[in-house]
């Protein structure tokens, strides 16, 4: 029949716009928790927010009219004339719901009891979330989870670097070259896998890892690198090996400033984009230091270090994977496949257990492909950080 | 207790008014066999409302601000091109009524007849939902865990219970009156009400940012005819006024009060004039045309 026609395509013609516009309810039990329901009591003279401050994204107000006339609640941008949101017909004794999908600014509720005038006026603020509703909630906790978990990995690594400095040193001074280059580069992967936060302390950093190449006119050349030239003196040049108080003396300081290191890297707490950021910096310490070899230009062990600077990025990456399996599930994959590429590239020059060939058996065909892979997991990496935080 | 009456009795009468009339209508020109599609109608819209209401107060979702509004908005708009169509239809109908041409009566009828269902449910749809809401906010306070409260709820309904009962009386007065005074008064009531909602979906419009000049108000006298007074409530829940009223609202209802009238005014008159004899005996009983 045609009315019965006509009256269908009418209810689907309302319902159908409305479940399109529709917005997820309250009755979540994170929103009481995280700021996300805002409950405001509309009285005959006030109106109480529970919260003047509030996470962008979808936010809940239940507004109660605890007076004698009926109100009415809006929710105005910061000009106060712009309406966001209102909800109208709130008798005395009831309580309704508005949600509200709110971006950063600052906001004014308003509560009209008799439904007249400009109303009893507030600020709300609502601050950057990094997301918005549920989901948000989710990604932060993991977000969390990601930085602590980080946090103590670099902080662990740094306790190896200490302690393997200890063995290292005590081994150099006390003239056991044969055991000193044997640790060399295992103690130095731990400096390595963290390499881009021990840099961030711009003091420390030319101190213990410049090379000689990179040194400045009138800066005194101290570190691991020092060290290992003394440990593995080159023979095309004339070289004069240190002393015994020589020795003691940048051993004694490579420990010291390794101390020092760690007491502040125990103070650290780490965000999302460092974590990113650093990973990123990881890569390019491999493309710019050691695929060229220029890292360890005496001892040769640059695959060592080039391992735990992998290492390290996947830490980081294996941190933030859950967060962007969420925001971008195709770069999560680009960036994990490419790892494991690099990775097992990377496997064919193992010696023994946790060793490696030196850097000069490698042909410049095998430097070209360790080169590419580097290239070609650095590319999506370095969307790793915009993807986590947008 | 007082003001959720008057919300319930405000949300009544915008609802009943219409009804009233067109039900008034039918009997009047006995075509009570076309009434079941009014009630039809109602009862699909206060279904669909109720439903729709209960989805969003309890459901796991709820609707956001601006597209409640543009419902909101967009139906009463909707409702005033139907509201007009019908007062046309009852102006050139009550010709046929009042002369010898019996037939066009029932051809009228069947066109018409389609789109009775839809003026009953858009009159009490286009504000439905936010009944609805508003009801099952009641609802919930008497169900409420935290010191339930059953004193909104039975002043809602008592309150539409009122206007109900409104309906009734007005419909009994309307159909006692004369056939060509019933059509003249109920067709200037309806083109005043539909000219009412009309402002009432451009304002609403307005919230939701579909159509601006929200804040270029035309006139306020919230201060003299306050909306949650007796005297507001009634001016609301029948002419859809609005003390505060943007120049937007107020310049289309004396545009659409202005042409509407004409146009209704001018088809009375065409009805009177070619017919030699009165419209129609001054004391037709109801349901019996001439
Ligand atoms: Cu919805």
């Amino acid at each position: 029949m045609k009315n019965r026609r006509l009256a269908a395509a009418l209810v689907a013609g309302v319902s159908l716009p409305a479940l399109a516009a529709c917005t997820d309810n309250s009755s979540s039990s994170s929103d009481a928790t995280d700021g996300r329901t805002i409950a405001v009591t509309s009285s005959s003279d006030a109106c109480d927010l529970s919260s003047d401050t509030a996470p962008s994204g979808r936010l809940v107000f239940t507004i109660k009219n605890t007076g004698q006339e009926v109100t009415e609640f809006y929710l105005y941008a910061a000009d106060g004339k712009r309406i966001v949101a209102e909800v109208e017909n709130i008798g005395p004794g009831l309580s309704r719901t508005l949600v509200v999908n709110a971006d950063a600014a600052t906001y004014v509720p308003a509560c009209k009891p008799g439904m007249k005038g400009t109303g009893i006026r507030s600020e709300l603020t609502v601050t950057e979330s990094g997301g918005s509703g549920k989901a948000s909630a989710a990604v932060q906790e993991q977000v969390d989870q990601a930085n602590a978990a980080y946090r103590e990995y670099v902080e662990d690594e740094s306790g190896q670097l200490l302690a393997g400095t200890r063995r290292f040193v005590a081994a150099y001074t006390s003239g056991d070259d044969a055991r000193a280059r044997t640790l060399y580069p295992t103690v130095r992967v731990h400096w390595e896998r963290i390499e881009p936060v021990a840099e961030s302390f711009g003091d420390l950093d030319p101190k213990m890892d410049a090379r000689e190449a990179d040194l400045e006119a009138g800066q005194k050349w101290t570190g691991w690198h020092r060290i290992e030239k003394d440990l593995w003196p080159p023979s095309d040049q004339p070289y004069t090996a240190l002393t015994k108080a020589e020795r003691a003396t940048y051993a004694d300081q490579l420990l010291a400033d390794t101390e020092t290191l760690h007491g502040r890297i125990g103070k650290l707490t780490f965000t999302v984009d460092q974590i990113g950021n650093g990973a990123k910096s990881l890569l390019d310490e491999v493309a710019t230091g050691k695929v060229t070899g220029e890292e360890e230009i005496w001892s040769h062990t640059d695959l060592y270090d080039f391992q735990a600077n992998i290492d390290g990025a996947r830490v980081a990456f294996e941190g933030l994977r859950p967060v962007l399996k969420q925001k971008d599930p195709a770069l999560e994959s680009e960036i994990a496949d490419r790892f494991t590429a690099l990775e097992s590239m990377l496997a064919q020059y193992r010696v023994g257990a946790d060793g490696f060939v030196s850097y000069e058996k490698l042909d410049t065909t095998q430097v070209k492909q360790l080169s590419d892979a580097v290239n070609a997991l650095s590319e999506p990496l370095s969307k790793l950080t915009a993807a986590v935080t947008l | 207790m007082l003001a959720n009456y008057l919300i319930g009795l405000r949300e009544g009468l915008e609802a009943t008014l219409v009804v009233v009339i067109l039900v008034a209508y039918l009997v009047k020109s006995d075509r009570r066999e076309l009434l079941p599609r009014v009630w039809g109608g109602v009862a699909l819209a206060v279904a669909v409302s109720l439903a729709f209401g209960a989805l969003l107060t309890f459901g796991p979702r709820g609707l956001s601000f601006e597209a409640q509004e543009t419902i909101g908005g967009v139906l009463s708009i909707v409702a005033v091109g139907f509201v007009t169509w019908m007062v046309m239809w009852m102006a050139r109908s009550a010709r046929s009524l009042s002369g010898d041409l019996k037939g066009r009566v029932d051809v009228a009828a069947a066109a018409g007849g389609a789109s009775l269902v839809l003026v009953a449910m858009l009159a009490v749809g286009r504000e439905g939902l936010e009944t609805a809401l508003f009801l099952w906010a009641a609802t919930q306070a008497a169900a409420g865990t935290g010191g339930s409260t059953a004193g909104p709820l039975l002043g809602a309904a008592l309150g539409l219970g009122t206007a109900v009962l409104l309906g009734y009386l007005f419909y009994r007065g309307a159909v006692k009156i004369n056939l060509a005074k019933f059509f003249t008064w109920t067709g200037a009531i309806l083109i005043l009400v539909a000219a009412g909602v009309l402002g009432y979906g451009l304002h609403d419009l307005q919230e939701a940012r579909v159509l601006p000049g929200l804040d270029s108000l035309a006139f306020d006298v919230s201060n003299v005819i306050a909306p949650g007074s007796w005297i507001g409530t009634i001016l609301k829940g029948t002419l859809n006024f609005s003390p505060a009223t943007t120049w937007l609202q107020a310049v289309a209802w004396v545009l659409y009060v202005g042409v509407t009238m004409t146009l209704f005014f001018r088809q009375i008159r065409r009805n009177n004039r070619p017919s030699t004899a009165p419209t129609a005996p001054a004391r037709t009983p109801a349901g019996s045309p001439s």
